[in-house]
């Protein structure tokens, strides 16, 4: 266990100095956060605060926590494919899923300071008021919520360690999130053959959580519904990670997928 | 009982030719090759490119799965035991890949170290002693992007050395370094012998494995075609060089 534990500290760590060293990962989680609250507060400006605060504050930062934590962790893993880098933490004694857990939580604190800094950027330079009428609820669902992006980077990961095909996935991620979620306008919007697969994504949840409890939660039983739902999708995306791993330690090795071709 | 065990080891590889109608293609890269090295060996394997010392080591090392046939390294199963074995053995790649180019040389091996649960209290001298072995004491807090090719290539033998193994697997490690450079990897892989390390190794330098190793296996389409001391393949094929012999053997020159 306490091995374990070191080597998520360390990967974290590792991971956090990679990611800080890059001018491109830099402009994504302090210049792009501030962008896009920008621009959706252009497209929002004139609309109620509610408005504001739900989809230029929060969907800012579903949209950075979503591409820190999936984008930067599949990233990762073609990175470390080109350097050679993924061989070598394969089939060293330390788990696989271990030392990706530890890479994802790096991202995870850095998407959270990029959250930070566009809460305070929308906060400070755009005047719009944040105020939250159930705390309690607030960091219940925002904790909740990351443990499920955790869990879906954790997913993307191991999906990515067996393709090759690893940029494809990476760049056809984003949109249905932004699209599908509500992160940048409302779901009911969509067609409704849409809506089942707005409620296998976890940010669905985590962003109709936050709203209710910044709002005021008028009817607890919708808001459980929605946290049950979310607690549902992230332990499916545990189960499915954790096979996931499994299964890619032998497929990984016989269809020799760890290496750049 | 050997430190290497491999018998009638076979590997293939698949691929997908065509867009439209594709069609299965099997690369048939090992087709049953048979070795053993011992303890403190320095264990020699040529071959022209493609012959399949890289998916030998790669077996060996426990990154491929064999598709027949066994592998066994101190005594443990590379496929089904590799758990066991990966705390005993380590690899380096030649080239200048395998490192975190954005961190320095110290922060490399330290990673390293963690992945391997080398005990904290023995981690700093370690990682010292490997950065002094390789002559990279003064670089320890540099970028690994800032290194030369040699550099590099001398900060992954550390980082292969990270866990003390009794097994190095070394896939060309001299490749494109010059010939000082050369000088000073061999230096070191003849101090790791010195010390009981069991090493394996590929080249395609052929004056690099008759000066290294105590015993040489030529690969050709998948299958030993010679394998003896240096000086014995050398009288077999009646040339006085290895590289001679090894020409002879190969295109038949």
């Amino acid at each position: 266990m306490k091995n374990m534990l070191r080597v998520v500290y360390s990967s974290c760590l590792l991971q956090m100095k990679q990611s800080f060293s890059r001018s491109m990962f830099r402009f994504s989680i302090i210049i792009y956060p501030i962008l896009f609250a920008w621009t959706m507060y252009l497209i929002y400006e004139g609309q109620d605060n509610s408005m504001l605060v739900s989809y230029v504050m929060l969907g800012t930062a579903v949209a950075t926590m979503w591409g820190s934590i999936s984008f930067s962790s599949a990233g990762d893993i073609d990175r470390e494919r080109f350097m050679g880098a993924l061989e070598v933490i394969f089939c060293c004694p330390a788990r696989f899923s271990t030392i990706m857990m530890g890479k994802v939580i790096g991202n995870t604190i850095l998407g959270f300071f990029s959250m930070v800094l566009s809460f305070a950027f929308v906060i400070i330079f755009l005047k719009v008021r944040f105020t939250v009428a159930n705390p309690l609820y607030f960091c219940l669902s925002v904790v909740i919520g990351m443990i499920s992006l955790v869990m879906v980077a954790m997913l993307l990961s191991a999906l990515l360690a067996i393709s090759r095909s690893t940029r494809v996935i990476m760049n056809s991620m984003e949109y249905p999130v932004l699209i599908f979620c509500g992160t940048v306008f409302p779901i009911d919007i969509l067609p409704v053959w849409t809506r089942p697969l707005s409620f296998t994504l976890s940010p669905t949840y985590i962003l109709k959580l936050c709203r209710e409890s910044i709002e005021g939660i008028s009817d607890f039983g919708v808001f459980y519904t929605y946290l049950l739902g979310l607690i549902t999708v992230t332990l499916i995306y545990y189960i499915l990670y954790k096979w996931f791993y499994t299964v890619i330690d032998i497929k990984a090795r016989k269809e020799a997928t760890l290496e750049v071709v | 009982m050997s430190i290497i065990e491999v018998i009638d080891l076979k590997r293939d590889y698949h691929t997908d030719l065509g867009i439209l109608k594709r069609e299965k293609k099997t690369v048939n890269a090992l087709n049953g090759i048979s070795f053993s090295v011992e303890k403190g060996e320095i264990f020699g394997l040529l071959g022209p490119n493609g012959a399949g010392k890289t998916s030998t080591i790669k077996i060996l090392t426990t990154l491929l799965a064999p598709t027949a046939g066994q592998a066994t390294v101190l005594g443990y199963k590379c496929f089904g035991e590799e758990k066991k074995l990966r705390k005993k053995i380590n690899f380096i790649f030649g080239g200048e890949r395998s490192l975190y180019w954005r961190l320095s040389a110290w922060d490399n091996l330290s990673y390293f170290c963690d992945l391997y649960s080398v005990d904290e209290k023995i981690k700093k001298k370690r990682i010292e002693k490997l950065l002094e072995l390789v002559g990279l004491s003064d670089k320890a807090h540099y970028k690994v992007e800032t290194f030369s090719k040699g550099m590099k290539q001398r900060l992954q033998i550390a980082r292969g050395m990270v866990n003390d193994p009794e097994v190095l697997f070394l896939d060309e490690p001299t490749i494109g370094l010059d010939p000082s450079g050369a000088k000073t990897l061999r230096d070191i892989i003849r101090l790791l012998s010195r010390e009981g390390k069991t090493i394996l190794l590929t080249t395609h330098y052929m004056h690099e494995a008759d000066e290294l190793c105590n015993r040489i296996a030529v690969i050709d389409k998948g299958r030993i075609i010679a394998l003896d001391e240096p000086c014995k393949l050398k009288a077999f094929m009646n040339e006085t060089t290895l590289e001679d012999a090894y020409l002879k053997m190969i295109v038949g020159e």
